[in-house]
């Protein structure tokens, strides 16, 4: 069973999904516009670092979404999933990304 | 007062907020370029690359290869070499420009006849032509695709709305890391005369992996039609 990141979920259960904010916005779009920025560190760490391989990080996406992400829709739980495994591998650690994830909250929500 | 971005033309809703998901993204990607993983150079790259690459590569290649037997046979014997005509080069294209040029390397072209159709999925995970065919589409990936098209593809093949007679024999590609497949359908009726553009516009992007056929009335820039319901709601 694979233990949960406290941070992970917390912004599983209560961050807001494309679909809920295209519903509230009337947007159309079908792609967050932040997926294509997601779907490029995926590539970067598999082509040019070689940090986290695709297959290996897609085989892990598909068990941790069963485990603990189902709920959630694609990419979000894409990138629940890559920042879940880059803590497992202790590429980041769990404290390291909360405290810069408000860092970055707070910079992109200055007015 | 009046606003100076005022224009005549209403602009297109968009979503005013930033989400946890965005933020995380966001984050995780920094701390990489923090720790040195790549550089935001590389990231630019990849992102610029998604972005413009669109399924026209290989689509153009459909469209020349139904014009011309010999291309044709080329894009059957040596496909790096027929990508390159349409400006696609394998080897040193991203995604493959790093390190050795072993991945992405072997695409292969499936040619379609009246009673064989091809259709490409990676069960494994979601490999898929970049290079030529852009970014791969969401249910691509999906464990749903996966694993049933390898076990029922015409079913799989009806939901996509492809209803394949009882005699066309339906193979199904398993694309893995170095074996990249595009699915070159059969021309459509209704094309007689027309020039390779115009033929390269009705090959969209399903039509090459092979969960849908081309036809002369619908363009891949196509605006979807909205269909009215036979039995609408509370009617």
């Amino acid at each position: 069973m694979t233990k949960s990141i406290p941070l992970l979920e917390k912004i599983g259960k209560e961050g807001r999904v494309w679909s809920d904010l295209c519903e509230q916005y009337g947007v159309e779009n079908p792609d967050p516009p932040w997926r294509v920025f997601l779907e490029s560190t995926c590539e970067v760490l598999n082509e040019g670092s070689c940090v986290l391989p695709s297959l290996e990080r897609r085989d892990e996406e598909d068990e941790l979404v069963d485990e603990l992400y189902k709920h959630i829709p694609h990419p979000e739980r894409q990138v629940l999933a890559l920042a879940h495994s880059m803590i497992l591998r202790g590429i980041i650690t769990e404290e390291d990304l909360e405290k810069h994830l408000k860092t970055v909250t707070e910079r992109l929500n200055a007015a | 007062m009046s606003n100076s971005h005022d224009h005549d033309h209403k602009a297109a809703p968009m979503v005013d907020e930033v989400s946890d998901f965005e933020a995380l993204e966001v984050a995780v990607r920094e701390l990489c370029i923090e720790k040195g993983l790549f550089t935001q150079a590389d990231h630019n790259e990849w992102t610029e690359y998604m972005h413009t690459l669109g399924p026209t590569p290989a689509a153009r290649l459909v469209a020349k290869a139904w014009l011309d037997e010999d291309y044709k046979q080329l894009c059957i014997d040596d496909p790096v070499k027929a990508s390159l005509e349409v400006g696609i080069n394998w080897i040193t294209s991203m995604p493959s420009n790093f390190g050795t040029p072993s991945d992405y390397c072997n695409p292969r072209i499936l040619v379609d006849t009246p009673t064989l159709k091809h259709v490409v999925v990676c069960t494994l995970c979601s490999c898929y032509p970049r290079p030529i065919l852009g970014q791969s589409p969401e249910w691509y990936r999906t464990p749903n695709y996966r694993r049933r098209m390898v076990r029922w593809p015409r079913q799989v093949l009806s939901e996509f709305g492809l209803q394949l007679p009882e005699d066309v024999e339906i193979r199904v590609a398993d694309s893995n890391q170095k074996t990249r497949y595009v699915v070159m359908p059969v021309r459509p009726e209704g094309t007689d005369g027309w020039t390779e553009d115009q033929l390269a516009e009705i090959v969209t992007r399903d039509c090459l992996i092979g969960v849908a056929m081309p036809r002369a009335d619908r363009k891949a820039d196509d605006k979807r039609p909205v269909i009215p319901a036979i039995h609408p709601y509370g009617h």
